[in-house]
């Protein structure tokens, strides 16, 4: 008798407990829920790192944001849950001195409610995600293309003439249109959507510029397209993300969108003939170093060698051939170098920090004007050109071993020790100042 | 040792119940088989699977620290904003060989050492089905390993990843041997895996002991068992992969060229295809172990026993059809995604099963937090979340967004170490006593928890925020630029994460000063059964005699030991257990009914030498035909006295037992 009056009486008190434990458990998970959701707040801004995965900044970003931040705050809530729940469970039945429990193995609708719940909660993700995955392999909308081809360690951007004779969707305001062939930052119009297409010239790259969409591998022997659009102007950062070879950490990329009448300004400056430094100047003598020790590889449009005299008879149009030197078979262009601001796979910037900042932190409105006014001699960011002309394997790892390049038959990957002396690089300095 | 014969009953055993073992004295002939029993000998030629199962243990935590340290050089790089302590060749080594060194070296075999000590104990079997092959199976897993890590002193390690993604692993990009030695390496770690999925199906399915249907087979054994079939059939295609790599860089194959016609992606398929089945080879054998541990301290059997063995399967079937998910940005084009992205989110309701079966078990229960089960409750805890975060990147769009940053660093270091890792742990306190007959400290073992637990969320929880935040993997040095501030700043974070893998090693360090004070000298004997525990494996000593069980035993429950101990005398709903005999009752009653007669196959000197001539031909194909052809003869002439060595040592080469029949026998 006392004895089943004893389990009347602990079942009296379990009850109590439950109650009280079941409030504590639904309070600790609106808590629980606030905080997940305070913390997704948090992380969407409390930060301004440039490539910030939850701040998209175009039409394609914002379609996969859409979709992610609700799994994330399904996912922390489904976490927050059944975290406590084993919190309340661990502490619940610790071992009190209670008799040991039924042998039960189970209860069948239990194990199929369990397998329901998630089930349920993934159908319901899993329909969304369908649909942005053709979303973003729609290309019928397409207004620009433009080719990139990754080679180690930076991306080459080529904008082709269209049968009508524009870039991009852009005439020219003067003159016909030439395809342009940049490096570093790829130049965009706002509001347009414009479609890259992607192949590489030795390992597979990946492409991804985070606040205007996800990454797509740029594969070797392929071509992969990949969607890009924002209404902002701005530059966005990005990086390669897939693992290619010694430098991949100095693989950068950057994209900058400027509003139509901006774009419009960058594409005439970029088809405008080159122009030779004045005569006895420094940069003059520039010309003639970068004849010597980069055209071989480095393009520049329109360059010409005058051999050093006023006789124009025997003046040869430069024409760079780094299939010869380097493996990739590529080379910056640097027709316009000065009028982006990194360079090096834009590892490095060409403006000095103080510029740099006016630039990126420029207001949407004011951005435009900034980004085309080049780097001038004043921002120009010299010691970190000057560290890369001196000796560019020692700035950025471009192949392990000089020993070593047997396989590839002597052609370097990356750019090679030049041994310029200090004059040259003053000379060169002087004149890629003015390449904009 | 060999041939273990009572002849009668009226042989006087020792107290401890130990028969009377021949020892070995003389041996003869060409293919005689050795007969050490004690000394190094004992060790290298030995095939039993305790022995070997020691040895898988002991060589795997070697390797845990040699990648644990390649892990801090790694973490210290990336302390600060353009890290110096390594340069980018010596940083892309690192991070190839530490994850190689931890997925190959440690936490597969590892896996393989539980599942080579405990599975025959599990079954209530002798020993495996093929002994002389698990032996086999250890040194070419051994002598891999080493070749691998030999290429650090031979002109640089692999620097293309774990993946070794085609073409960087060309020789045109890495024209060091050390894409070589990874891919042997590789190779020869693979045979022993093959060799061992394959003797552990066999024992599984052919040695049970008596009464034991599958379904009332321990669910580690039967985790053990799905993780051998998907070794089976996974280790064939990277071993494809490795061999199509070394005729690519060895001899002018161009099965990954290009400029052939060659399409990159091939190599990511037949590395997925085999790299997906691998999460779940790592992570199956801890879920066994949890599966087991958990019970044995809530006192409650497993919670839908049936159902954690279908889900088990169910995620070893579906994880062949999910290895796209590793490829959403490679450019599979929409329709392959979307499949790829939904059969992803399927594996999660199996996966979830598991989560839901543990807490539903530990309900109710009544539960002892010792070492082992804090490390249980921990898998648990940290899987969940890298469980979660997986189905955050089973988004397909969203993960184009994570993929190859350190967000999915974080989510698979949750999974790996949250998951397998901890479990093993939980593996090596939890069985400790039965290997090893001494208990690991608990008080040492709570700091090792702890230190751990908060390490590695200090460690791996940053890289979410370092990866949402846009840094990519793989990376030797971050700068300031791409860092922002606030207090998401991936600078701060990474930070942390650096203090965090201090905390970590710390942690390990706890465990490895716990092995030292457990086995000094005078430490106290583990009880016969000190969890209370459950399964067969308990039903014998600690450590187990050479012949695992005095008479195999036979099993009328799913939790035989249990059931053994303890007797229900509640009346219809209400239960009332009482303890109806202790361990060591139970064990002095199967010594009193040992069986008659016990056949163990004797030491062999093959296994160590045919595995030896793996590692011969690896270096063979790297530096020297003939070296290779050398290494081939080896591998010839020891399949040869492998196939000639008798059974058995003759029984001549043992003296028998003083004063028994068998000694009449052999010289009569």
């Amino acid at each position: 008798m006392s004895h089943s009056h004893e389990d009347h009486e602990r079942t009296m008190s379990t009850d109590v407990r439950t109650t009280r434990r079941l409030s504590s458990v639904r309070s600790s998970l609106t808590t629980a829920g606030l905080a997940v959701t305070a913390m997704i707040g948090l992380s969407a801004c409390a930060s301004n790192a440039p490539q910030d995965t939850w701040q998209p900044a175009g039409e394609n970003a914002q379609k996969i944001h859409d979709l992610q931040w609700p799994v994330f705050t399904v996912a922390g809530i489904v976490g927050v849950i059944v975290l406590v729940f084993i919190g309340v469970i661990v502490f619940r039945f610790r071992d009190k001195g209670q008799a040991i429990p039924e042998q039960t193995h189970g209860k069948a609708w239990l194990e199929y409610l369990f397998i329901a719940i998630p089930a349920v909660i993934l159908a319901a993700i899993a329909i969304p995600t369908v649909g942005v995955v053709l979303a973003l392999a729609e290309t019928d909308d397409t207004e620009c293309i433009i080719n990139v081809t990754g080679q180690q360690w930076w991306w080459e951007y080529d904008y082709e003439v269209e049968p009508d004779g524009s870039i991009c969707g852009f005439a020219p305001s003067a003159g016909e249109a030439s395809p342009i062939i940049t490096s570093g930052q790829v130049v965009i119009p706002a509001g347009t959507n414009v479609l890259l297409r992607g192949t590489s010239r030795d390992v597979i790259h990946s492409y991804w510029i985070p606040r205007l969409n996800g990454k797509r591998d740029m594969v070797p022997g392929r071509v992969h397209y990949l969607r890009l659009q924002s209404d902002t102007p701005g530059i966005y950062a990005g990086q390669c993300t897939e693992f290619c070879g010694l430098s991949h950490a100095n693989m950068r990329m950057e994209t900058v969108v400027l509003a139509p009448a901006d774009f419009q300004r960058w594409l005439d400056n970029e088809l405008e003939p080159y122009q030779s430094p004045a005569e006895g100047t420094l940069a003059k003598e520039g010309e003639a170093t970068y004849i010597t020790q980069c055209a071989r590889c480095h393009q520049v449009n329109g360059l010409v060698d005058d051999k050093g005299t006023d006789d124009t008879s025997d003046d040869t149009v430069v024409v760079s051939y780094p299939d010869q030197f380097v493996f990739s078979g590529a080379a910056p262009n640097l027709t316009n170098l000065m009028g982006r601001n990194t360079f090096a796979g834009a590892s490095w910037d060409l403006l000095t920090p103080e510029c740099r900042e006016d630039v990126w932190e420029a207001s949407p409105e004011e951005f435009g004007e900034k980004y085309l006014a080049g780097v001038t001699e004043d921002c120009l960011n010299d010691i970190d050109l000057r560290e890369w002309l001196r000796n560019a394997p020692a700035k950025k790892p471009m192949y392990a071993d000089a020993e070593l390049l047997e396989p590839t038959d002597g052609k370097t990957r990356g750019m090679p020790y030049l041994a310029l002396s200090e004059d040259q690089i003053d000379q060169l300095i002087a004149y890629l100042l003015e390449r904009k | 040792m060999a041939i273990i014969e009572r002849p009668s009953d009226t042989v006087a055993l020792a107290p401890s119940g130990a028969p009377a073992v021949a020892t070995p004295d003389t041996s003869y002939g060409v293919f005689r088989r050795p007969v050490h029993t004690t000394g190094w000998k004992s060790w290298l030629f030995t095939i039993d699977h305790k022995k070997l199962g020691i040895m898988y243990g002991v060589t795997a935590m070697v390797f845990f620290i040699i990648g644990g340290v390649e892990a801090l050089l790694i973490r210290l790089q990336l302390a600060g904003p353009n890290g110096t302590v390594l340069n980018a060749d010596q940083y892309n080594q690192m991070f190839t060989m530490h994850a190689t060194t931890m997925v190959f070296l440690f936490v597969m075999p590892m896996a393989a050492a539980f599942a080579n000590y405990m599975v025959p104990l599990q079954i209530g079997a002798r020993d495996v089905a093929f002994p002389r092959i698990n032996a086999f199976g250890y040194w070419a897993y051994l002598f891999g390993g080493l070749l691998l890590n030999s290429s650090w002193f031979l002109g640089g390690a692999a620097d293309g990843g774990w993946f070794m993604y085609a073409p960087n692993s060309s020789v045109v990009f890495s024209p060091t041997n050390g894409v070589d030695f990874w891919g042997l390496g590789l190779q020869i770690t693979g045979i022993a895996s093959l060799t061992g999925a394959i003797n552990l199906i066999v024992t599984v399915i052919n040695m049970r002991a008596p009464g034991m249907s599958l379904m009332k087979m321990p669910i580690f054994t039967w985790m053990v068992m799905v993780v051998q079939f998907l070794l089976l059939f996974a280790m064939p295609v990277i071993t494809v992969a490795l061999f199509m790599l070394m005729f690519q860089r060895s001899f002018d194959a161009t099965f990954f060229s290009v400029e052939a016609g060659a399409d990159p992606l091939l190599w990511q398929h037949l590395f997925w295809i085999f790299g997906h089945p691998e999460v779940y080879i790592i992570v199956l054998p801890s879920f066994g172990i949890v599966s087991e541990i958990l019970p044995v301290f809530s006192k409650k059997p497993l919670f839908g026993y049936p159902l954690v063995v279908f889900s088990g399967a169910a995620i070893g079937l579906v994880g062949w059809g999910v290895w796209a998910h590793h490829m959403f940005a490679s450019g599979l084009g929409p329709i392959s995604v979307a499949v790829f992205s939904v059969a992803t989110m399927a594996i999660a309701i199996p996966t979830g099963v598991k989560i839901v079966n543990w807490t539903l078990t530990m309900w109710g229960g009544k539960i002892a937090f010792t070492v082992p089960m804090l490390y249980a409750v921990g898998v648990i805890v940290q899987f969940t979340i890298g469980g979660l975060s997986g189905v955050t990147h089973s988004v397909a769009p969203s993960d184009t967004q994570q993929t190859d940053t350190y967000y999915i660093v974080a989510h698979f270091h949750y999974v790996i170490f949250g998951g397998a890792v901890l479990g093993l742990f939980a593996g090596l306190y939890y069985w400790w006593p039965k290997m090893f007959g001494k208990m690991l400290n608990e008080r040492l073992g709570k700091w090792n928890f702890w230190l751990t637990i908060v390490g590695m969320n200090l460690t791996f929880g940053p890289m979410h925020v370092i990866g949402l935040q846009g840094q990519p993997r793989r990376m030797y040095v971050w700068t300031e630029n791409r860092a922002g501030e606030g207090f998401f700043n991936i600078g701060f974070w990474n930070l942390m994460a650096t203090i965090g893998s201090f905390v970590l090693t710390l942690g390990v360090l706890v465990f490895l000063i716990n092995i030292y004070v457990s086995h000094r000298k005078g430490t106290e004997k583990a009880p016969l059964d000190p969890w209370d525990a459950r399964s067969l494996e308990w039903i014998t000593a600690n450590p187990p005699k050479e012949h695992n069980f005095d008479r195999l035993p036979t099993v009328g429950h799913l939790d035989e030991f249990f059931h053994r101990k303890y007797e229900d005398r509640g009346e219809g709903e209400r239960h009332d257990y009482h303890q109806v005999a202790t361990a060591e009752e139970i064990l002095a009653a199967e010594e009193a009914s040992a069986d008659k007669h016990i056949h163990l196959p004797s030491p062999s000197y093959w296994p160590i030498l045919l595995a030896f001539s793996l590692p011969i031909m690896g270096y063979g194909v790297i530096y020297n035909l003939y070296l290779l052809a050398g290494g081939a003869l080896l591998a010839l002439v020891s399949m040869y006295g492998w196939g000639m060595e008798p059974h058995t040592a003759p029984s001549d080469d043992y003296d028998p037992p003083k004063g028994t029949e068998l000694e009449v026998a052999a010289h009569g």
